[in-house]
């Protein structure tokens, strides 16, 4: 039905272009996006501003209480203060970790460099929940991390190393990695290897070329990056239902349950949007300030 | 490595490699320890290893709840995967060759499943499918989710083959007289194939591992691999759980070998 609406939009002659070109090729991919992608977003909306009801998922009229209620509510500041510091956090690391990977892959000339790729590659693509069980295994208190640490006498007794943030913010580094190694690595392959031998040339130590030509000209990926590592581990559900218990539940932990457990769907709805919103104004606030850093590229 | 004609490693070179090497540890630990695990004899998920059995994968092929699992994600992965291998290649000829100026916003629209959390995209459409009446009593929903999900994966690859491929070589064939049809099925296909493969085996492993669409999205009792997986670990902590990962960490690697004997790695697009 939206398909109706939107196709008509893309058929209508661009000036100066005569051929327009089989449209039709189109509309099965926009009848599905607009159809089941940008109508549901909408419907998340208005979705917020419906009553509660104690009979139904949602009532019948329209309220902001949800938005009122949530936004007072100190449990909640806190839980988004969490999941903020938590996304921040793993950005950060995931950046000092996957740096000198991305430096090493794009420089590296040896035959295994499509096996160390693959290294890189498939953590993203097992799935998450196999990936977090991992953790689990490893970070639990009878776990291969603690039985370790104790063997090398180095505690005495297990270390709360999940059902907490730490926990979370352990596994959400290594589940996401990779996102920041990627775009860095096609930043880094893209610079010239003349610019650094120049530099090189010039007389500047390995250091200082490094720090004063690669580095800054890799900012894009670095942007890039930390932006799609932040968003992503802020709204991962998975990890933090995993191995979180309530001393690490994020936003996404809590939203899930309202929608699922409690049947509070206009509630769930309001926090989901507050939260998109305060991603939202991170990462404009991120991007005007390394936009401002980037500016003095040549 | 970087030593152009034999330069000296320096202490800090190798300091350097040292640490890479300990990142590319950190990377695959997880996994070869979920594969270790699951041919160990030993009761508990725990280390020192006991012995080589297949006892955990017997637990596994025997228990009905997971075989249904199973096949009920191979075949939401295998339609997902169909479906987009069609509308994701049509859409993404159609922006190559005919947007015009529509391009980038065309593009933008295409990719846009991929630009926001997918947990975000689970909860719009749980709350579209109540409001139209389709609601999660069938399958449909947790389909659609699914190839909306995996559209931008086939839809880039195929973009990116595209964009590699020398246009002259249609105009060629359009000279020598060859049709629209016939040039599109004999010389741009052929030389988009690799594309299409890649984008089709991403679709059809992401739509195998994805959880937060179907976890919202699943009808009563019907789960996916991973929810059926998330919901055994609840109550159970065995080795049973780890042959389940290893068996979803082979299908990725057989995927990721496919694609890297035909295509190539490199050339995948996120």
């Amino acid at each position: 039905m939206s398909a109706t609406e939107a196709a008509p939009r893309v058929e209508t002659p661009t000036i100066g272009v005569g051929r327009i070109g089989p449209v039709w090729m189109l509309v099965p991919a926009l009848v599905l996006l607009i159809g089941f992608f940008v109508l549901p977003y909408l419907s998340i909306i208005t979705m917020s501003l419906r009553e509660a009801s104690t009979r139904a998922v949602y009532g019948e009229g329209f309220t902001l209480a949800h938005y009122a209620t949530a936004l007072g509510d100190p449990f909640i500041w806190r839980i988004l203060g969490r999941t903020l510091l938590m996304g921040a956090i793993v950005t950060v690391i995931t950046l000092l970790l996957g740096y000198p990977v991305a430096y090493h892959l794009a420089n590296s000339r040896s035959r295994w460099t499509s096996l160390l790729y693959i290294f890189v590659l498939s953590p993203l693509l097992v799935g998450l929940v196999v990936r977090t069980f991992a953790w689990m295994i490893i970070l639990s208190n009878n776990g291969v991390a603690n039985k370790a640490l104790m063997a090398m006498g180095l505690v005495d007794f297990p270390l709360q190393l999940m059902n907490n943030s730490l926990g979370v913010t352990i596994a959400l580094t290594h589940v996401f990695l990779p996102f920041v190694i990627l775009p860095l690595l096609g930043n880094l392959q893209a610079i010239s290897p003349d610019l650094a031998m120049a530099s090189r040339s010039l007389g500047n130590s390995r250091m200082r070329t490094f720090l004063k030509v690669t580095l800054p000209l890799s900012l894009p990926g670095i942007q890039a990056g930390s932006i799609l590592v932040f968003v992503l581990s802020i709204s991962a559900y998975v990890t933090p239902a995993m191995l979180g218990g309530t001393g690490g539940r994020t936003m996404s932990v809590l939203v899930v349950q309202y929608l699922v457990d409690n049947f509070r769907w206009p509630a769930g709805a309001a926090l989901a949007i507050i939260m998109a919103i305060v991603a939202l104004i991170v990462v404009g606030l991120y991007l005007k300030l390394t936009a401002r850093a980037m500016r003095r590229l040549p | 490595m970087r030593g152009a004609g034999g330069v000296e490693k320096t202490i800090w070179d190798r300091l350097f490699l040292v640490l890479v090497a300990a990142i590319y540890i950190f990377l695959m630990f997880p996994i070869v320890l979920v594969v270790l695990l699951s041919f160990n004899s030993g009761e508990f998920l725990a280390f020192p290893l006991e012995g080589f059995s297949l006892r955990w994968f017997e637990a596994l092929f025997s228990n009905t709840r997971f075989l249904e699992a199973t096949s009920y994600s191979l075949r939401i992965a295998a339609i997902s995967m169909i479906v987009n291998g069609v509308i994701g290649t049509l859409a993404a000829i159609y922006v190559a060759r005919h947007a015009g100026n529509n391009r980038d916003r065309i593009r933008l629209v295409m990719t846009s499943p991929l630009l926001v959390p997918e947990i975000l995209t689970a909860i719009a459409l749980l709350f579209y499918f109540y409001e139209i009446g389709i609601g999660t009593d069938y399958s449909i929903g947790i389909q659609i989710g699914h190839i909306v999900v995996t559209f931008p994966y086939v839809f880039l690859n195929v973009s990116s083959a595209l964009f590699n491929f020398d246009r002259s070589q249609e105009e060629a064939a359009r000279s020598l007289g060859a049709g629209g049809w016939m040039t599109f099925r004999r010389v741009t296909l052929p030389a988009i194939k690799p594309g299409i493969i890649t984008g089709c085996l991403f679709a059809f492993v992401i739509s195998f591992d994805i959880f937060n669409i179907s976890l919202l999205l699943k009808s009563l009792g019907r789960n996916t691999l991973p929810l059926e997986l998330f919901d055994y670990l609840r109550f159970n902590f065995d080795p049973t759980a780890a042959a389940i990962a290893s068996l979803s960490i082979f299908l990725t690697f057989a995927a990721i070998l496919i694609i890297d004997r035909t295509v190539g790695l490199r050339s995948l697009r996120f």
